[in-house]
């Protein structure tokens, strides 16, 4: 480590600043550079908080923003700070009697001005810069340390078919190195190279320490999950929950990290996650227990906050979807003239026309995108508007195929100024190939499809109308992925939440969406028979559940799975903005059931009622907004759904915005649909 | 009274820059009621920002009325920001401002700093 002088430090530092088109040293720089010294001293300690090198280069790039090729000075000069941060590191070996300064002090140096964005990035990402200036004075990296040989044995619930990676191996054993022997209970759901266990440690006296939830993916995914989970989700955790108690497990030599949740007052035998409750026990008091142990015990800090929240649907429903283009990527062309140009920011309804005339083999140009994430294995760069997990900034993503990442080089965060690609697919064909793949008995060109005597909407044509409508709905703290894999469940029916990784501000109803999605697609389909007959039958009865007349046959099983759907609408009518107004809820469901046709982890049957269910919720979606009669209908119009004032009678609102013009000739569907869930619910219970 | 403004660069070329105003040596605009700073990358402004090109010629104004801050955005082509909760809040209009809060004009941080 010594060998390092201060010397190869400023090459490297340069190095960055001319990458980042900076032309200036500063302090960012610098740091950049001790982090880029593998196995050095900055790196060392930086693991200890479980950060890895790149995550915080990465995140001191985003801060710093690359600069642009037009230079207004000379040289590449030192900025005033950096000059001071070399002067105090300079003093410290001076100290020490030595005449150049080496890592240790520049780093002390760094954090001993403690102004610069080198520290500000560390602070946001919750280093505790005391502990760091202590550390980086007395720290002596430990020889190599050998990770112990941690026995891993599988309980009796573990699917003996499924392997564990070689690789995920490695993090796990690190993850418990402080245990000589664990116990691998079982595989909850993961998708990818995700990975999520229930492992129960054991101690050297053979005593069993509690169960506690590991989940092991892609360094990147794993501190965004942490950086999550401090930000969002540790102060609004009911008592009983999921918590991340150690940092994460990220060693410098693996792509992927581990982190564990602790399950707080789990009663020591081991949990189980949703879907497998629901194969292996059936879903008989599960929408009580959903009432009571997640909606009224998490309700509070979550669904229930009610800001009111205006918002065009597609800034909260966008990214769900297939990337709206992917691109291959065209190198030093010019593009010919009159080609279609994407330029942040712009008018949706005007990139929507330009896009809707794209087809394959049409050239791009793409200006000032944002990087959502470098897919190094598939030279593969994804774009959206902005960066960050909120909603609106995952829209309109964009993939581009084709980069060698040896040559360039992005950071997630990044805007880049300017792209150029041909186009490869549109978010259209990849919908079209996923509904082709259900093998459709009907013609997917048609507008109206008909299930039973009933017509519903074809998904796939009418989706783009949904996302430019308007919702006034609540915002909340929501989950983001709230699907059954994601809540474990007790032997005494306690619930936990786990797998932050999407945790965030938004429409309070789309957890519930994605709950009755996954209900539908993964539990309700559980062992029928796999085809069109099946999908079609269970919609006709999700017809009569929205209009609140399901009917009443305890002996029918599928009834009986159906009255979990019917506990989640209980839940969403109490989280309903405007009382007994649907549409929001609805419009929710149309876009997440049309999403999960795109799961492959989902079973044929599954998606195929996801289909047809994304039709139908398009078409209840529509009913109550509508300019009144005799107007011309306008489907933008803001303020058709505008919160009545008080003094509206309630059945008003419904009047006003049924939709004459938009309802299918022959439809049945009478007002009736839109009384308040349930029916024998006082209406001011709220 | 003497009105005084220390403001420090906080990333760039000049990074770590203090730069010191004063209503006494003519800093500024005074209008007996309201002491007004400008920022902009043309060579008259108070906050002189010559070295990123995000920056507009007039970009921004920083006022103090009964020694309270704001900071007003002047149309400004790439916007005035601040920082709130580590996401960067677009300023639209003129809104009021903490010292040691960090505030982006163009690609440039800067912060107020407290009079010792």
């Amino acid at each position: 480590m010594s060998a390092i002088t201060l010397r190869d430090i400023l090459i490297n530092a340069r190095q960055e600043t001319v990458q980042m088109r900076h032309f200036y040293l500063g302090v960012e720089h610098l740091f950049i550079a001790l982090l880029q010294i593998q196995g050095g001293l900055t790196t060392s300690i930086l693991q200890e908080y479980g950060l890895t090198p790149e995550y915080v280069i990465e995140a001191i790039r985003r801060k710093a923003n690359r600069g642009s090729a037009q230079r207004l000075w000379v040289g590449i000069p030192y900025t005033p700070r950096a000059e001071l941060v070399l002067d105090i590191a300079k003093e410290f070996a001076l100290e020490e009697k030595r005449e150049e300064p080496s890592e240790r002090d520049l780093l002390s140096a760094i954090i001993a001005e403690s102004d610069n964005l080198p520290t500000r990035v560390l602070m946001a990402l919750g280093v505790d810069l005391g502990r760091l200036a202590q550390a980086a004075r007395t720290y002596t990296p430990a020889t190599e340390a050998q990770p112990p040989d941690i026995a891993v044995i599988f309980g009796p619930d573990f699917d003996r078919n499924e392997t564990i990676e070689r690789e995920h191996l490695f993090i796990l054993r690190r993850m418990f190195a402080a245990y000589p022997r664990i116990r691998v209970e079982r595989r909850l759901t993961g998708f990818r190279k995700a990975l999520i266990l229930v492992v129960t440690p054991i101690q050297a006296d053979e005593r069993e320490a509690a169960s506690v939830v590991a989940k092991i993916d892609f360094t990147d995914n794993i501190l965004d999950e942490v950086q999550r989970y401090e930000t969002h989700i540790k102060s609004a955790l009911p008592l009983q929950a999921a918590r991340l108690e150690d940092p994460p497990t990220a060693p410098e030599s693996s792509e992927l990290a581990g982190i564990k949740y602790t399950l707080v007052a789990s009663s020591g035998s081991t949990p189980l996650d949703l879907r497998l409750r629901v194969q292996t026990v059936g879903v008989d008091d599960l929408g009580m227990l959903l009432k009571r142990e997640l909606y009224e015990r998490f309700g509070k800090n979550w669904w229930q906050q009610n800001r009111l929240f205006r918002f065009q649907v597609w800034t909260e429903y966008d990214w769900l979807l297939p990337p709206i283009l992917t691109l291959d990527l065209m190198e030093d062309t010019e593009p010919p003239p009159n080609v279609c140009v994407l330029r942040i920011p712009f008018n949706r309804a005007r990139v929507k026309d330009r896009l809707g005339r794209l087809q394959t083999g049409d050239t791009v140009v793409l200006e000032n995108f944002a990087v959502q994430r470098v897919d190094q294995s598939a030279n593969l760069l994804k774009l959206a508007i902005g960066y960050g997990g909120e909603a609106d900034k995952r829209a309109y993503q964009i993939d581009v195929r084709g980069f060698d990442f040896t040559k360039t080089s992005f950071y997630r965060g990044e805007i880049v100024d300017r792209l150029i690609g041909r186009v490869w697919k549109t978010r259209a064909d990849a919908l079209l190939e996923a509904a082709r793949d259900l093998e459709p008995d009907f013609d997917l060109r048609n507008k109206w499809l008909l299930v039973g005597r009933e017509r519903i909407l074809n998904p796939l044509l009418a989706y783009e109308d949904l996302l430019d409508r308007h919702i006034s709905g609540s915002q909340s703290k929501i989950h983001g992925d709230l699907h059954l894999g994601n809540v474990l469940i007790g032997p005494s029916g306690s619930m936990w939440l786990i797998d932050f990784g999407h945790t965030r501000d938004g429409h309070a109803l789309f957890d519930w969406a994605t709950f009755e999605v996954s209900l539908l697609g993964d539990a309700v389909i559980l062992g029928l028979e796999d085809s069109w007959k099946t999908a079609r039958e269970i919609l006709q009865l999700m017809m009569a559940l929205n209009a609140q007349a399901l009917p009443n046959q305890p002996d029918n099983p599928l009834i009986k799975v159906l009255q979990t759907v019917v506990a989640i609408r209980e839940i969403v009518h109490d989280c309903l903005t405007i009382p007994d107004q649907w549409e929001e809820y609805y419009i929710s469901l149309a876009l997440c059931a049309l999403r999960a046709i795109m799961w492959k982890t989902m079973s044929r049957g599954g998606r195929r009622l996801m289909f047809l269910l994304a039709g139908l919720m398009a078409l209840e979606a529509r009913k109550p907004t509508s300019a009144p009669d005799g107007l011309t209908p306008s489907p933008d119009e803001p303020d058709a759904t505008a919160i009545p004032s008080a003094s509206t009678p309630r059945t008003d609102v419904f009047h006003n915005s049924t939709p004459a013009e938009h309802l299918p000739k022959g439809s049945s569907k009478s007002q009736q649909r839109q009384k308040s869930w349930p029916p024998d619910l006082p209406s001011d219970e709220k | 009274m003497n009105l005084r403004l220390n403001v420090t660069i906080m990333s760039g070329v000049e990074d770590g820059q203090h730069l010191d105003y004063s209503a006494d040596n003519g800093d500024g605009q005074f209008d007996g009621d309201k002491w007004t700073i400008s920022i902009g990358r043309r060579e008259d402004r108070d906050i002189w920002l010559r070295h990123d090109i995000y920056v507009s010629r007039q970009h921004a104004y920083l006022h103090c009325q009964n020694d309270l801050w704001s900071l007003e955005d002047c149309d400004s082509t790439n916007g005035t920001f601040i920082e709130d909760n580590n996401k960067d809040e677009a300023v639209a209009g003129t809104i009021a401002i903490m010292p040691g809060i960090l505030f982006r004009v163009g690609r440039t941080w800067l912060r107020i700093d407290p009079l010792e």
